[in-house]
């Protein structure tokens, strides 16, 4: 089967696995004991202020009309309204969370992965040597800290003693938000030259990042680029007609991303990136440094044992420079275990680093989440948990198709 | 066989590119530490607070029941009548603000108030009669079951609200109610601008209520009267994450500099170390609400930060369960609930759990208000000879002792709940007549547990509404308690406490006043349907320049006094 076909069958897969959960999240909800109705009001209530709730939350309908509704509801993204007062919708809930909670477990991944892989190199490459000993140490320690723990020490060094790091939150109340790109619907003129601006670089960095990945140089590679650029700003300008020509009255539209390091970016603002880096820093670095262990310790064993393997002792022989051999051809052949993990750190990361979130205040979804569990708000863990479960099937896809990729001999 | 170089003259591109980056993280540090271009700072002439509370629902005030939902509508929004800052709330202290000069009838239930001219709302429409009368009919028309309109019984006190003429207002209550003032002045009274509330109309309902918009603050509110616009209120996952309040150019003192400070900053923290750290760190110039008691003890010591204390208005008290609860012993002697109370040691408590930032409190009228007593005082503190002598004519000693079953919530909703309970639990088995088991619930479910009466004794907390001891007195009457205490008024002193509480509650005389309190405690201490326990003190911590700090009575911040010197 080519990596084509294997693709789809995941992708066919999924749709079953992700069913199953959705049916399983909403029948406990429901089969759970007591009236959750009954939690959410502060006296006794009227059975018609009950009645009330239930109707607006559509807990008065067959089980079987709720079911559907729930299903239909998560086809337009919508995941229901909350318990709480006000009832607001949870998908606008969760979606000003999650920004917060991807960015901080993009850059915690990158951390954990970067130290975990180096030191774990490292420590392979000088077996049961000093070094060795103390990395694998580090990596005990690092793992076995509580992360709130590890959290406070960081915020009091570098927050209250140092100052040169924030101790909570996510960025200076003084300055005002990243706001991503603005795109000005109502100046034509400028908004070509934004999008010209824009979607120039954008198509040749796109092309050049998906040459080096495939490693595909060619002698016309500069030309290439240079018309796929032109190809994506004939794109760009495109959609901006059509978007201006419907949504010219809005005179404004914003496009950002909600990761506040990549919005400033896009605004051009360095200051706003590296306010946002300030901020990010120490919960990503406390979380990254804690996951890093189990990254040190599977790098570490993954590449004894390849490094043990003849090719890698012909490579030596034939006199290649040391990083390269580790690099180029032991750590390529050990690192689809380690592909597989960061896909489930991630993953799990996905739903909400509940205690970095809430030693560092950064306000993302495991906050949320513990907030929602706290009140009893059903309808909003519901909602999470199914974000959650298909966030969790769609990394695990991408995992699975990185891996076909990597290694051909992984097919049905 | 041909060998690959492996080793090169020269420096190495890795060397080179590291240290390329090295360079550009050296400058741009540097340069970001300098405040130089690109990293200038834009000025901002504000202050910054920082909190552990959050507003539960809306700020509105036919909506909002919660602190921090009435610290937002005090400052946004405008009564009639207003607490002079620092003040005890006393009948002297109660000062104009929409309102310029008021009157009331003998019978205290017509109060007539002359209203203050050239006010003008957001969209420049002048303030006047009209609009009271339509704040009034709105909010209690809303009647939101969990708004302050139905809990505080707005509908059994006023009748109508009458448009005099343009500038004067009359409200014809029904009952004669001497706290009316402090009923005015509370947050639930807040007058709306009709063009953010619903519209001219009559019929309301609760979907009237003004939600929380995202993205829109103007939309989020319906108050444009107060020292502040609400020009930002962020919520992430559902939680308050920011609030922006700028300077009302119509506020109708604005001619007294009021508001201090033009721009203030509300920042939300996960809990009271967060908070801690973010004004230790400096990140901001405020912190109130909550900081636990060891960490202002801690920070007392601080040269860089002032700690500030006020008078306090949160009590803790103790309920007992009257019905039968399951198979446990019935409370409903009062011998029973006496002998209990005279276990416990409130000195112990404020000691040992907030380290003496808290006071005992023998009267459910908290101290420094009118009608304080200290009538509880009177079955002693720890007095386990009168618990085990009131135990042992109902049939309790060592060998058969009274069980009962004492609840706390485990929420965080009351501070310190766990210790607090551990504590008592302590103090009463050292009678060696009572055993105590101990229960807990998470908050929604503490609520639930106490609406169908299943808490054979629990602990509970209070706010005031409003500053009057009407409003503690009445916890004595509250239905919502379902501790059963009416339901056996043949045994017990109800009926001789309510002609108390409502000959109180229809006289402005303050000696009068004083002494139907003290009647209606002592009758309390008789029964003993609900004990108080302790009265909390208000507690901020700032940075030693911030001034205009007011934590008195009232508990809500005039954040229009705050200013940087």
């Amino acid at each position: 089967m080519g990596l084509r076909s294997y693709i789809v069958a995941r992708v066919l897969l999924m749709i079953p696995m992700i069913f199953l959960l959705l049916s399983i999240v909403f029948l406990i909800i429901r089969v759970m004991p007591g009236d959750p109705v009954l939690l959410h009001f502060e006296r006794k209530a009227s059975e018609e202020a009950m009645a009330e709730l239930r109707h607006v939350l559509g807990l008065d309908k067959p089980l079987y009309v709720q079911y559907f509704e729930y299903l239909a509801g998560l086809l337009r993204g919508d995941l229901g309204r909350s318990m709480a007062p006000g009832h607001h919708s949870i998908s606008q809930q969760i979606f000003s969370a999650f920004p917060a909670t991807l960015e901080l477990a993009l850059f915690s991944t990158l951390i954990s992965v970067g130290v975990g892989i180096l030191l774990g190199v490292r420590a392979s490459q000088s077996y049961n040597s000093l070094q060795d000993h103390s990395i694998r140490a580090f990596g005990i320690v690092v793992y076995a800290i509580p992360i709130f723990f590890l959290g406070m020490i960081f915020q009091l060094i570098f927050a209250i003693n140092l100052h040169w790091l924030p101790a909570n939150g996510r960025f200076p109340p003084f300055l005002p938000e990243p706001s991503g790109l603005i795109l000005y619907l109502s100046k034509p003129a400028g908004g070509f030259a934004q999008v010209f601006m824009w979607s120039l670089p954008a198509g040749f960095v796109s092309w050049a990042i998906c040459s080096v990945a495939l490693k595909r140089k060619r002698v016309k590679f500069w030309l290439k680029g240079f018309l796929i650029s032109l190809l994506v700003l004939l794109v760009g300008w495109i959609v901006y007609a059509y978007l201006a020509w419907h949504f010219m009255c809005l005179g404004v539209l914003h496009i950002s991303t909600g990761l506040l390091t990549i919005d400033s970016l896009i605004e051009g603002s360095p200051l706003k990136f590296v306010e946002s880096l300030r901020y990010l820093f120490l919960p990503s670095l406390t979380l990254g440094l804690v996951l890093s262990g189990v990254f040190i310790r599977l790098t570490r064993s993954n590449m004894l044992e390849t490094l043990r393997l003849d090719f890698v002792t012909a490579a030596k022989a034939r006199g290649l420079k040391e990083t390269a051999v580790v690099y180029g051809y032991a750590f390529r052949n050990s690192f689809l275990p380690i592909l597989t993990m960061m896909g489930l750190q991630f993953a799990i990361l996905l739903g909400g680093a509940i205690l970095t979130e809430r030693t560092f205040s950064w306000p993302g979804l495991g906050s949320y989440l513990v907030d929602r569990i706290t009140f009893r708000d059903y309808t909003a863990i519901q909602g999470a948990v199914v974000l959650f479960g298909i966030l969790v099937a769609i990394v695990n896809l991408m995992v699975d198709i990185l891996y076909a990729y990597l290694d051909p001999r992984i097919r049905f | 066989m041909k060998r690959f170089k492996d080793s090169r003259k020269g420096v190495s591109t890795t060397v080179v590119v590291g240290a390329i980056i090295l360079i550009v993280i050296i400058a741009v540090a540097a340069l970001y530490a300098l405040e130089l271009p690109p990293f200038a700072r834009p000025p901002f002439e504000g202050i910054i607070m920082g909190t552990t509370d959050s507003v539960e629902s809306a700020i509105d005030p036919a909506q909002a029941y919660d602190f921090f939902g009435w610290e937002i509508i005090q400052n946004t929004g405008c009564t009639l009548v207003e607490v002079e800052p620092g003040s005890s709330a006393t009948a002297e202290d109660y000062t104009p603000a929409l309102a310029t000069e008021w009157t009331t009838s003998t019978d205290l239930k017509t109060w007539t108030f002359t209203l203050r001219e050239g006010i003008l709302f957001d969209d420049e429409t002048e303030f006047n009669a009209t609009h009271v009368k339509y704040s009034f009919d709105r909010n209690m028309g809303i009647a939101s079951p969990d708004g302050p309109q139905l809990n505080m019984e707005y509908d059994a006190i006023i009748d109508n609200v009458e448009v005099v003429s343009k500038y004067v207002v009359k409200f014809n209550l029904k009952i004669p109610f001497g706290p009316f003032l402090g009923l005015m002045a509370c947050q639930a009274s807040s007058i709306v601008n009709p063009e953010y509330a619903g519209g001219w109309k009559t019929d309301w309902s609760t979907d009237d209520i003004v939600e929380y918009t995202e993205g829109d603050a103007r939309a989020s509110s319906p108050m444009d009267l107060g020292p502040y616009k609400l020009t930002k209120w962020e919520r992430v996952g559902g939680k308050d994450h920011e609030i922006g309040l700028e300077a009302n150019p119509n506020y109708w003192n604005k001619g007294a500099g009021l508001p201090k400070t033009e721009k203030i900053i509300i920042k939300f923290y996960a809990d009271a170390t967060a908070l801690r750290l973010a004004i230790e760190g400096g990140e901001i110039d405020v912190a109130f609400r909550h900081i636990t008691p060891t960490d202002i003890e801690d920070l007392k010591d601080d040269p860089d930060l002032e700690v500030w204390e006020g008078t306090g208005a949160a009590i803790q008290y103790m309920i007992f369960q009257e019905d039968d609860v399951g198979t446990l012993p019935s409370l409903n002697d009062p011998r029973a609930r006496r002998a209990i109370t005279a276990a416990l040691n409130r000195s112990e408590i404020t000691e040992t759990v907030f380290l003496g930032q808290s006071s005992p409190l023998y009267s459910m009228i908290p101290t420094g208000m009118l009608g304080h007593t200290e009538a509880f005082a009177t079955l002693g503190d720890a007095n386990y000879t009168l618990t085990r002598s009131l135990l042992a004519e109902l049939g309790y000693n060592e060998t058969n002792k009274l069980e009962i079953e004492l609840w706390y919530e485990t929420s965080g909703h009351y501070p310190s709940s766990p210790d607090q309970a551990a504590l008592y639990k302590e103090q009463f088995e050292a009678s060696g007549v009572i055993s105590v088991t101990l229960k807990s619930a998470d908050w929604p479910h503490y609520r639930t547990n106490r609406n169908e009466g299943v808490m054979h004794v629990f602990i509970y907390g209070w706010y005031p509404d409003y500053i009057d001891p009407d409003n503690y007195a009445f916890l004595y009457y509250a239905s919502w308690l379902n501790h059963h205490y009416s339901k056996y008024n043949a045994t017990n002193h109800y009926f001789a406490m309510k002609a108390a509480y409502d000959a109180a509650r229809a006289s402005t005389d303050e000696a009068e006043r004083i002494s139907l309190y003290a009647e209606l405690e002592d009758y309390a201490v008789e029964d003993c349907p609900l004990v108080p326990i302790w009265q909390g003190a208000a507690w901020a911590v700032t940075k030693p320049n911030i001034k205009g700090v007011y934590l008195d009575i009232t508990q809500t911040w005039r954040i229009w006094l705050l200013y940087e010197e």
